[in-house]
């Protein structure tokens, strides 16, 4: 994680874009909430953030960190970012490739799943931290019916023992051991 | 390390092909021949061209890009093969002409290329770091005007060879320059407007708007010479294969340029038209931030009906995709519609207490132009569907608001007129087609553009919306006007079907009857209610209804739930109610489904008695 010294809104000339993403890098930096680390990946490029994340307390993924890659399109925040984890990790609501489905990631209007309701879509009143939090409590209690890796939903409904295994076998290899 | 050895390698090759010619033939031009003539040789000269073509390439990316970023790398890649395909495509259209020179010009065409997508892609990244130094300016700059350069230059080139050699395949070299400097003047539109921007403090709020039209403009031209290119191509040659790709790309482009364009302005055209500037005292209050892009809202902001404040340049950016309120997700266009129709609450409020009594001859017409959920078969239906969606819905709701009060004018013998028919309706048997037609019309208008009974509206909508939460009295009044509104649809539907009737039994026409429909006992129960309820006044609707009529938690949404309990209201009673639940799609409705044979039973005592679950199903509906 890099954190160098955040050039202030003054002194950066930026597009409207940009200059949000620099706001909200600031405000995470200055206020990181519980659990959460997030910045850009290179600092010249502010559309690229790289985000671990800890699994939360009290749950299967207490105890592990799981690093996350955040994509921003060039209309931020008018659209939603991308979010992938870049780590393995065997969740009702994650692609296999580490992709992350929750609602709030989606823009109104496309519906993969076809069953959320706009209130919980992507608008500019969410932020990278809102994202992140709402991933946190993904992460906490999966959502098996909206299954984006059908084999952990089904495995987290039927077989609750055998996902706790694989969870901790997910906690211990993000955590290099 | 690889190529560094593949080039040296293919250097000393070279060398050694040059060293042995001349070796052998002592002079200058006998060596050149014998290399001519060796084919060995000249695969080796060849192979040793193509490797000087990249080192040039890895010079002048080093020249003008410095080091590629990933991204950029991969797009590069992507593209690369693309093109690569392509070009072997035209090999196959131009096989007579096939000749090393023929195989250079396309190399240096796809040389060029690239140099093009990087310069695209470099241009772009100008966004997205917070850090452009006075060397990147100098290198796009110098690079642009290279790469503009060389495209006009072939381009005359190839136009010159056509005129005097007639067509060949420098027709292909000719276009495929022409696009590319279509390439370098958008990059150069946009360099300019991110360089204005990157100059100015604060966002620069026409930028959008300029890139939205510079791309509309540009696309445009890539159609048309694309469309030029293939007219001529299969006059001359054959059909183009290769620019199939390109071509889709381009239309596709252009056709998103023409989308954005038009949502842009009618967002602007909204944005001006139906939203009041912020005042200096709103901007005080509250945290005078904008949501959308996280600054201080100093320069001029809009202030939409939910009482939310903007940029006025973000929220139009914002209201290209999509017409709600970013903070609250409220469906603007509709609430502003409301707030047109709020000056004529005053006159209908004071016509309230009868409006059981229907005009027979306009009531229904009027009626019915505000449902959308109505049948074609009503004279006015057809125009519905364009006066719905966008802003002209106000109008269409202003009309069935002003056809209200005449409606409700109505004297008592017209009312008897209207209940007079009754016999025929029972006595009848065939089944109108109401309901298959009403199903699709439903659909896509339950969500946004639903026009309704308007004085509903008004009296929950507009400066009330705000102060409506915690007044629950208020919520009661305003349940209460639609309940009395849906009373009148329901009087005005009747009459309809009577007129129908009348008109049915005179001509010989099997008319519409209760009695072929499913549960259609119920019917005659309903019609005595109803004239029951017509010669009540409406201080006895507040007495029988008011109990049921608990305002919910959620107040700031209410005039979708009014909206819907109208309009459920409406269907409801038309005869083929029990299919027209469905049509709501409701997952929440299980009340409905599991005791569908009782709904007419059950709606008819929502109407007069406590029970306010046909309210209170249609607002879960919504949530
Ligand atoms: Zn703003
Ligand atoms: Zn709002």
């Amino acid at each position: 994680m890099i954190l160098f010294d955040l050039p202030t809104n003054t002194d950066v000339m930026a597009g409207s874009a940009l200059k949000r993403l620099l706001a909200e890098y600031k405000q995470l930096t200055l206020n990181p909430p519980e659990g959460i680390i997030a910045g850009p990946v290179d600092e010249e490029n502010f559309f690229e953030w790289e985000a671990l994340i800890m699994g939360p307390e009290d749950t299967c993924f207490e105890g592990g960190v799981f690093p996350a890659r955040l994509t921003f399109p060039s209309d931020y925040p008018l659209s939603p970012p991308k979010m992938k984890f870049t780590c393995d990790i065997f969740h009702p609501n994650i692609y296999s490739d580490g992709r992350v489905c929750i609602s709030i990631l989606h823009a109104p209007g496309d519906d993969p799943m076809g069953y959320e309701t706009s209130a919980e879509r992507w608008s500019p009143v969410q932020s990278v931290e809102k994202i992140l939090l709402s991933v946190v409590s993904m992460l906490a209690e999966p959502n098996d019916e909206s299954a984006a890796n059908v084999d952990a939903a089904k495995t987290w409904r039927d077989d609750r023992k055998k996902f706790l295994e694989i969870a901790e076998r997910t906690v211990r290899k993000s955590l290099g051991i | 390390m690889k190529a560094v050895l593949l080039t040296g390698v293919s250097f000393v090759l070279t060398s050694i092909v040059v060293g042995n010619a001349y070796y052998q033939k002592k002079q200058f031009y006998p060596s050149v021949v014998y290399i001519t003539k060796s084919n060995p040789s000249m695969a080796m000269l060849y192979i040793q061209a193509f490797v000087g073509v990249i080192l040039m390439g890895k010079l002048m990316r080093k020249i003008f890009f410095g080091q590629l970023r990933a991204a950029e790398m991969e797009h590069l890649i992507e593209r690369s093969w693309y093109a690569v395909t392509e070009t072997c495509l035209a090999f196959t259209v131009f096989r007579d002409d096939f000749s090393p020179r023929f195989v250079a010009l396309f190399t240096l065409l796809l040389f060029l290329k690239c140099f093009h997508w990087l310069a695209e892609d470099r241009v772009d990244y100008m966004e997205r770091s917070p850090v452009i130094s006075v060397k990147f300016h100098i290198r796009v700059l110098s690079l642009l005007g290279l790469l503009g350069m060389l495209d006009l230059y072939f381009i005359n080139d190839a136009y010159y060879s056509t005129l005097t050699k007639g067509a060949s395949v420098q027709l292909v070299f000719g276009f495929e320059y022409a696009v590319l400097l279509t390439v370098v003047w958008m990059t150069l539109m946009k360099y300019i407007l991110h360089s204005i921007d990157l100059q100015n403090e604060n966002p620069w709020e026409n930028k959008a708007v300029y890139l939205l039209y510079t791309e509309l403009i540009i696309g445009f031209i890539k159609v048309v010479l694309y469309i030029v290119f293939m007219a001529i191509m299969i006059k001359v040659h054959t059909f183009p294969l290769f620019a199939i790709r390109p071509m889709y790309l381009s239309l596709r482009g252009f056709k998103k340029a023409l989308h954005d364009v038009i949502m842009s302005r009618r967002a602007i055209q909204n944005m001006n038209t139906l939203y009041p500037d912020a005042t200096a005292e709103e901007l005080q209050a509250g945290d005078n931030v904008c949501i959308i892009c996280r600054e201080d809202m100093l320069a001029t902001c809009k202030k939409l009906p939910c009482n939310h404040i903007f940029h006025t340049s973000c929220l139009r950016s914002w209201f290209q995709r999509q017409q709600t309120c970013p903070t609250c997700r409220m469906d603007v266009l509709r609430m502003t519609r409301a707030e047109a129709a709020a000056p004529q609450q005053p006159p209908q409020q004071q016509q309230q207490p009868q409006p059981q009594q229907p005009q027979v001859p306009q009531m229904p017409q009027n009626l019915f132009q505000g449902f959308p959920g109505m049948p074609p078969m009503w004279p006015n239906m057809p125009q519905q569907p364009q006066a719905a969606p966008g802003t002209s819905g106000a109008s269409s709701t202003t009309t069935s608001a002003t056809a209200m009060p005449s409606s409700t004018a109505g004297t008592s013998t017209v009312g008897a007129t209207s209940t007079q028919p009754t016999p025929t309706t029972t006595g009848t048997t065939t089944v109108p087609p109401i309901v298959p037609p009403m199903l699709p019309f439903m659909m896509p208008y339950g969500s946004y553009a639903m026009p309704r009974p308007p004085r509903n509206l008004a009296g929950v909508s507009a400066e009330e919306l705000r102060a409506m939460e915690g007044q629950e009295r208020e919520n009661v009044e305003a349940r209460l006007q639609w309940l009395q509104d849906i009373q009148a649809l329901l009087d005005g539907a009747m009459v309809l079907i009577n007129q129908y009737n009348t008109v049915a039994t005179q001509t010989g026409i099997a008319g519409i009857s209760a009695a072929s429909f499913p549960l259609s006992q119920n019917k005659s129960d309903k019609k005595e209610e109803m004239k029951a309820d017509s010669s009540q006044n409406s201080s006895q609707h507040t007495n029988t209804q008011g109990p049921g009529l608990q305002p919910t938690d959620k107040t700031d949404r209410e005039d979708q739930k009014l909206d819907f309990s109208g309009l459920e209201g409406a269907t409801g009673f038309s005869p083929a109610k029990e299919e027209t639940i469905p049509a709501w799609e409701d997952p929440h409705e299980e009340e409905h489904n599991d005791e569908m044979h009782e709904v007419r039973k059950r709606r008819l005592q929502k109407f007069t008695q406590e029970n306010p679950s046909g309210v209170k199903t249609e607002h879960k509906s919504q949530d």
